[in-house]
């Protein structure tokens, strides 16, 4: 039995949380973990007994920092647990470094903790069928239980939200039995509570991130920008941090914040960047010299990029990536550290150097007529980043990117605001065929575009989606119409739309257009830690 | 299937479906995080990938749908979950502005 019955006993000791509730934040946030689990969750949770698994259902999953915080907040929400805001971070960190996922286990599903918009997923369809209907995969492959663990959670759905066996592709089979006698099975042993990844992680000895670092990275609304970040250690995985640097078009990038680091690696930064509230989501690397991973808007996570990094020297960007044959252009190198001569690939040369400091250098480079087609390692003094740089002869083709996209209708006075979604087009030469779309084409790198929308077919066409979904601007940013019935539309419809979004890049006298699926939908009245 | 014709509009939308980029574009909108599969009806997106079969305007008939807890993950279901989510907003498609989504506590 998972769960004590026992009213009596909750009612005693719920009388006894709210009176521990009430102590001052000091007193709360000196009590450990466990001492918050024994004094919060045995509520319900019982004490097994056994040091290796302490208490019933907690000690036997392991979750990311947003994983733990989403079931403190279920408990609190729906199963009437008082806890202290300051008790629940405590308690957070604790089951977060002690049973929290490693590095290796959290590869390739990163992008649902980073609030990355817009990405596509492929799991196993027996996993596609049941809890990926609803969630993401990722949330599901994010965390690790025993086999039992996971058969409870089929229980817990079933008594939560019972109609999942109703659904198309439920109500035509055994569903409840699948899920309990296929699917759970199956997590257990992909996602199993004992790995040798955890192990492994746990052994390791966790480097402080304190020091000076440089990160370069994109938001959307401004573009590329580079920064020097200090981070300084205030407590044990508790950090301030500085930032200060500039976009591309010089315009400065600044501001401080704090972080926290969860599980020996999981950089969780809040700060405010230009007057904006933002979050850091990045990983830190084994060896400390590394954090990467997205910043974006604390109240519009859509609107944010990858960073990255690095404390040791370092190059982590050149801006524009791509330099055509015969061409004269501005590069600007990004790193750390960067002392020393410049080189950028055979038949690339330095004309002169613009700017320099040791975070970002912006020289004049020529490629020359002849030189080969290909991509170019650069080097800064005895720092070198490989196929960095694309030496072209001319654009074959471009991508939008993302491929597939949503935004969603909000704002008019409604709770929830808009949104967004933008797009950013990639370049192609054709590669040593000469035929592009080949597995050989060379890829340029992220050119400017004009953005241009269109119906995406009949059916828009007709219901004049265009004129009602939504508008794109010049840095491919689309902003999505109102929300509400729109009596306007026909039946009152919403000002969704089916769109497809047009880029059109010039190179020289050329201009290569390509398109993207841009799907402007309702509202969503669940926001989730982890989707 | 040969002798059967297709009659109304949401039946040629499936006729049409049959062709592979089309098949490419219902699986790519299907499979996004942060949207359903769950298309019976769908909350984003249709069973077709686009937006002609869905509830129109979704305030019309969002409670028949979300006190049956159809898409828990998208609209708060107040069958079990947050049952007081809706409950002074007896009319959705008048006073949709004063509902809110639910999010975690932190």
């Amino acid at each position: 039995m998972a769960l004590k019955k026992n009213k009596i006993t909750r009612a005693l000791l719920g009388t006894g949380v709210l009176t521990l509730a009430g102590l001052a934040p000091a007193q709360a946030q000196a009590a450990d973990g466990e001492s918050i689990i024994r004094d919060r969750c045995l509520v319900c949770h019982t004490d097994t007994g056994d040091a290796s698994a302490p208490f019933s259902r907690i000690s036997e999953q392991r979750k990311t920092p947003e994983g733990w915080m989403a079931t403190i907040s279920r408990m609190q929400q729906q199963r009437g647990v008082v806890i202290s805001p300051e008790e629940k971070r405590e308690l957070v960190k604790y089951l977060a470094d002690n049973q929290g996922l490693a590095p290796a286990e959290t590869q390739g599903l990163r992008y649902v903790l980073e609030k990355e918009p817009n990405v596509l997923e492929s799991f196993d369809p027996l996993l596609q069928e049941t809890c990926v209907r609803c969630h993401s995969g990722a949330r599901i492959a994010l965390q690790r239980r025993t086999e039992d663990e996971w058969k409870w959670l089929v229980h817990f759905h079933m008594g939560q939200q019972p109609t999942a066996e109703l659904h198309a592709g439920a109500r035509d089979r055994a569903w409840f039995d699948i899920a309990l006698n296929q699917v759970a099975p199956k997590l257990g042993n992909d996602y199993a509570f004992n790995t040798e990844e955890w192990s492994q992680w746990q052994a390791v000895e966790k480097k402080s991130l304190d020091g000076r670092w440089a990160m370069s990275g994109y938001l959307p609304e401004k573009g590329q920008f580079d920064a020097v970040v200090v981070i300084s250690q205030n407590d044990n995985d508790r950090y301030s941090v500085t930032l200060e640097g500039q976009y591309a078009d010089g315009t400065p990038i600044s501001g401080s914040g704090k972080a926290i680091v969860y599980t020996g690696y999981e950089w969780r930064g809040t700060l405010t960047v230009n007057g904006v509230k933002m979050r850091q989501v990045l990983a830190a690397s084994e060896d400390g010299q590394t954090l990467e991973g997205r910043m974006y808007q604390r109240n519009d996570d859509v609107m944010g990029g990858k960073v990255i990094a690095v404390k040791n020297s370092a190059i982590t960007a050149i801006t524009p990536s791509y330099i055509k044959q015969g061409e004269r252009k501005l590069l600007t190198i990004s790193g750390n550290k960067l002392n020393g001569s410049i080189s950028l690939g055979a038949g690339v040369k330095v004309i002169s150097i613009i700017a320099r400091d040791e975070e970002r250098t912006v020289v004049i480079a020529e490629a020359s007529r002849t030189a080969k087609v290909g991509s170019r390692d650069i080097k800064v003094g005895r720092t070198s980043a490989d196929d960095l740089l694309a030496v072209y002869d001319e654009l074959a083709r471009v991508e939008i990117t993302p491929s597939d996209s949503i935004a969603r209708v909000g704002g008019a006075g409604g709770s929830i605001p808009k949104q967004k979604s933008w797009y950013r087009a990639v370049g192609y030469a054709a590669g040593a065929d000469g035929k592009p779309g080949t597995a050989d084409d060379l890829r340029l790198g992220y050119m400017p575009a004009q953005w241009s929308l269109k119906p995406f077919d009949e059916i828009a066409e007709h219901d004049n989606d265009i004129q009602y979904a939504g508008t794109i601007d010049n840095r491919g940013i689309f902003t999505p119409g109102d929300a509400g019935p729109n009596p306007e539309r026909k039946m009152s419809t919403n000002n969704v739309g089916n769109l497809t979004v047009i880029g059109m890049v010039q190179d020289g006298d050329q201009t290569i257009s390509a398109e993207s699926h841009l799907l402007v939908t309702v509202q969503r009245f669940v926001r989730a830690l982890i989707d | 299937m040969k002798h059967l014709k297709s009659f109304n509009k949401k039946a040629k939308m499936l006729d049409r479906t049959t062709s592979q980029d089309e098949v490419e574009d219902v699986v790519a909108m299907q499979s996004m995080v942060g949207c359903t599969s769950v298309n019976d009806p769908g909350w984003e997106v249709d069973p077709f990938g686009g937006l002609g079969s869905l509830c129109q305007p979704m305030e019309a008939d969002l409670y028949g749908c979300a006190d049956a807890c159809w898409w828990p993950a998208q609209v708060p279901d107040t069958m079990s979950t947050h049952p007081n989510w809706s409950q002074d907003v007896s009319k959705a498609d008048e006073d949709w502005r004063k509902l809110d989504s639910v999010f975690p506590e932190e």
